[in-house]
């Protein structure tokens, strides 16, 4: 318990350092709107003026904290480009993003453990083998090119699934499975391995010696201590479901987090920026915690 | 020994079966436990004698090691021959064994108690509570002073002693006839050995079981057994009752290793090492195989393997025993 | 000697090797042979592949694929090593200073090369380009950071398990200096690791920087990095599917030798890897 509450106020500290660093790299960077706000024949006194007004001439610290005021309040601010308020659009974006990446997950152990347990079952078979070397392919296939062929095959060719777009259930599959893929092939890998090394242990033989079924071993025993590597996985899948769902949405039209953000970058939208990548940082350090809790709870030596 | 015995190994062979290669390992192994006995099978590492434990319950690693030759009869049955599902009724429920290395030997994600209840519902049907006070019992009769506490335990909570009692508990709740015990003493301390050892010969008086102990320790089969095997390359080369082997041995490999025994108080003066190498069992010699290191070797020993033969109170390996 | 005569019978290794030879060979080599991958010729667009003068066809605007796709190689070849080179450095040296120091020196590397651990590569790398602007340097940038802790924290693991191992602890009580200790005695045992992690950060490197560049945060035009000739492509995989497919391959393959490589070292070096594997054959 005692480390759990350890780890919480280290990730709270760090949150805090982290953010206040995306805020001033961004804020820095670019982040004066004074530019993309005045128009190029303003002087550098009305310049001066605007950024006056809008408070960018505080030191970097206070900027952060009236920023964070606003963020809680859920002033967020307005795109450069759209001059929507980020507010209205970030509940939808938020909730797109949560149905693509929380289906991605899904997938991804629900076909990822099962796959890598029956190739450490089915050892030096053919069916391991072409487990295997589905996993070796799958984590070399950029996650872009695999989303261009599945949108050819399936969308374009086959008239199967939509290509992308939010048009309900149908429109999750190829970007989800595209989003899926990377991590699948990484879970069998490690399910796998952690299965074979356990399955070797004494405390195994132990088992068989007392009378224990073989499926009992397999699937309570070997399984329970296999789990503790897959849980650290799904904290860092939480990272890269974040991380590829960047490529992906824009790919797929998925009107999501990423997609947005990818796009403010392309077109400087700071406001836009500074908001989507605090946020994202939330989301992976949180995913994070919740893994590091998880592995804690799930791990007897920890957790007494 | 006009009873029939409990278990017996006849001929049994145990070998490797690689892609290139193909030899035994445990050779044409004749063994019997009967009820209420201690029989030790003593040998350098190496030599079989765990290959031989563990092939009684199919626990040696298959593949790529198998049986090759040669019946494990218990209770009528083959064991060699049996359904998996046959075998793993015998498991815990007839024969039971517990291992060299108690802290490895538990599963470290599940409590003492978890575990030991869960081996009585292996093979019988029971209620949460009476499967608990089997289990306290058990964690009683291993010698555990404060079985509630440890019941809630986690492996990593307990020490290497504490551990192998708990694996002795394991074995005992479904309470089987036969005990098979590989190496339980050796990474323990000597007073807890010693302890292990006491438990061990307790439960053979207390409940009649038999136990089948592997061991290199001379000394542990001279403070616990009833009979001694002694095993070399894979081979039974010497087998008795352990006063006879002890006071009269007649293989010179048995010899070898009882003067390389230190003894208190004992007349000799220096340790004597059994000079060379044991041959790997990929390469055997084509006669005897302990005659590259044998003090008293006759011509045939290089031309013939020699069989098990009775000689007194005992049976011998050898063309020129002692005696 | 041993090593190389497993290493021979290693499948993966062997493989791996010949597909990353030959990948390296037409980077360095290809660019020269192919001629300009900068001419234009508008009448010439979106030809097929083994047209006369265009081995791998042209794309929309006339450029020979092949001439391109060389240079993509070479550009994701340095982004991709010269990054792995500097973080192995930079990484091992940290990993080695954190693991062998400890105490408050460690925890406070560790608590950083923790956090920064803890985020994705791609989102890393999109606040770097948010920050500097896109380019192939928020790419290095971010690829150079995060592989840098990934490494720094698997050196700290493996030095925490050595220095208590007897050699390092005789070394000590030998009196020799801290920096004979790290260099001598601890940098060849963990060198396996690093070797084995590093073949897997190339191929970080490589899907990173491909990535990048294909939602158009990476390389900027007119430099051919593959992943953008993917998503050029992607417009006329009706008309010429090509264009995307032939770079979409070659980041393919080029990604699978080096985790080929990876695996195969892995096997070759890690000893408590091998027998991880050969405890798993007993039951």
């Amino acid at each position: 318990m005692k480390i759990i509450f350890s780890r919480i106020v280290s990730t709270l500290l760090l949150l805090l350092a982290s953010s206040l660093a995306v805020f001033a790299a961004i804020r820095f960077s670019g982040g004066d709107v004074t530019a993309a706000r005045m128009p190029a024949s303003a002087s550098a006194a009305d310049r001066e003026l605007f950024r006056k007004q809008i408070g960018l001439d505080q030191p970097i610290l206070k900027q952060y904290i009236t920023y964070m005021g606003n963020f809680v309040t859920g002033d967020l601010g307005n795109s450069l480009t759209s001059n929507a308020r980020i507010s209205s659009l970030a509940v939808e974006k938020i909730r797109n993003s949560l149905i693509l990446g929380g289906s991605s997950l899904l997938i991804v152990f629900l076909v990822g453990v099962p796959l890598g347990m029956i190739a450490a079952l089915r050892r030096n078979t053919w069916v391991d083998t072409g487990i295997t070397s589905f996993s070796v392919a799958g984590m070399a296939v950029p996650n872009f090119w695999l989303a261009l062929i599945a949108i050819h095959l399936f969308a374009s060719t086959l008239h199967w699934l939509p290509s992308g777009g939010q048009g309900g259930f149908k429109s999750v599959i190829l970007p989800a499975l595209v989003l899926s893929a990377e991590g699948i092939a990484l879970t069998v890998r490690i399910t796998r391995s952690a299965m074979l090394e356990n399955i070797g242990q004494d405390f195994v033989r132990t088992l068989r010696a007392s009378g224990f079924s073989e499926r009992r071993i397999y699937f309570k025993h070997v399984l329970r201590s296999s789990l503790l590597p897959i849980i650290s996985l799904a904290g860092l899948r939480v990272g890269q479901v974040v991380g590829y769902a960047l490529v992906v949405e824009t790919i797929f039209g998925w009107p999501g987090v990423g997609q947005i953000l990818v796009n403010a970058v392309l077109r400087r939208d700071y406001p836009v920026i500074q908001f989507f990548s605090l946020l994202l940082v939330v989301v992976v350090t949180l995913g994070n915690l919740l893994a590091s809790i998880g592995y804690t709870l799930a791990n007897p030596r920890l957790r007494k | 020994m006009s009873q029939t015995p409990l278990l017996e190994l006849r001929d049994l062979s145990v070998g490797l079966k690689g892609d290139r290669v193909e030899y035994d390992i445990v050779r044409n192994i004749n063994l019997s436990i009967y009820q209420n006995e201690i029989l030790a099978i003593v040998g350098e590492s190496g030599c079989g004698k765990s290959l031989t434990a563990l092939s009684i319950l199919g626990l040696h690693a298959s593949p790529p090691l198998r049986i090759t030759s040669g019946s494990i009869t218990y209770d009528g049955r083959d064991l060699t021959k049996v359904s998996p599902e046959e075998l793993r009724k015998v498991r815990g429920a007839e024969i039971a064994m517990i291992f060299q290395d108690p802290m490895s030997a538990l599963d470290p994600m599940f409590t003492v108690g978890t575990l030991l209840t869960s081996a009585i519902r292996a093979h019988k049907k029971v209620t949460d509570s009476a499967a608990e006070k089997i289990a306290h019992e058990c964690l009683a009769d291993a010698g555990i002073e404060d079985p509630r506490r440890r019941f809630g335990e986690f492996p990593f909570q307990l020490s290497g002693g504490v551990s192998q009692r708990v694996m002795i508990a394991l074995a005992l709740v479904n309470n089987p006839k036969i005990l098979i015990a590989d190496e339980p003493t050796t990474a323990l301390d000597v007073t807890v050995q010693a302890q292990i050892l006491e438990r061990l010969k307790d439960l053979k008086n207390e409940r009649g079981m038999s136990i089948m102990l592997i061991t290199h320790n001379l000394g542990v089969v001279a403070s616990v057994a009833d009979r001694m095997a002694v095993m070399y390359t894979g081979e039974i080369v010497e087998i008795g009752s352990v006063q006879n082997v002890f006071s009269v041995p007649q293989h010179p490999y048995t010899t070898g290793l009882l003067g390389a025994v230190p003894r208190l108080g004992s007349n000799s003066v220096a340790l004597v090492p059994i000079i060379g190498r044991v041959p790997l069992p990929d390469n055997l010699p084509k006669g005897c195989t302990f005659a590259d290191r044998c003090g008293r070797v006759v011509p045939e020993c290089g031309v013939n393997r020699p069989e098990l033969v009775s000689r007194g109170a005992a049976e011998v390996r050898c063309f020129n025993p002692f005696r | 000697m041993n090593l190389l005569r497993r290493a021979r019978k290693n499948k993966q290794l062997v493989s791996g090797s010949i597909l990353a030879t030959v990948i390296v060979l037409l980077g360095v080599v290809g660019p020269w042979l192919l001629g300009d991958y900068t001419d234009q010729d508008l009448l010439l667009g979106h030809l097929p592949p083994m047209t006369s003068g265009y081995l791998l066809g042209s794309d929309a605007l006339g450029r020979d694929i092949a001439a391109r796709v060389v240079v993509g190689i070479r550009i994701s070849l340095i982004v991709a090593i010269s990054v792995t080179v500097i973080a192995v450095v930079v990484g091992t040296a940290i990993g080695l200073v954190a693991g062998y120091i400890k105490g408050a020196v460690d925890s406070m590397i560790s608590l950083v090369v923790d956090f920064i651990w803890g985020f994705p590569l791609i989102l890393v790398a999109v606040l770097a380009a948010a920050s500097i602007g896109s380019g192939l340097l928020p790419v290095i940038l971010a690829v150079g950071l995060v592989n840098t802790v990934a490494i720094a924290r698997v050196v700290r693991g493996e030095v925490l398990g050595l220095s208590e191992k007897e050699f390092v602890v005789a070394a000590r009580a030998g009196g020799y200096s801290t920096m004979r200790i790290l260099t001598r005695h601890l940098l060849p045992n963990i060198m396996p690791v690093v070797l084995v992690l590093s073949s897997y950060y190339v191929a970080v490197g490589i899907i990173a920087e491909a990535s990048l560049s294909f939602v158009g945060l990476g390389a900027q035009p007119p430099l051919p990095s593959l992943g953008q000739m993917v998503s050029e492509g992607r417009n006329y995989m009706r008309l010429n599917h090509w264009e995307s497919t032939v770079p979409g391959i070659v980041i393919f393959v080029m990604v699978l030798s080096v985790s080929l490589i990876g695996d195969g070292l892995r096997d070759l070096l890690d000893p408590r890897l091998r027998t991880a594997v050969e405890r798993a054959s007993s039951k």
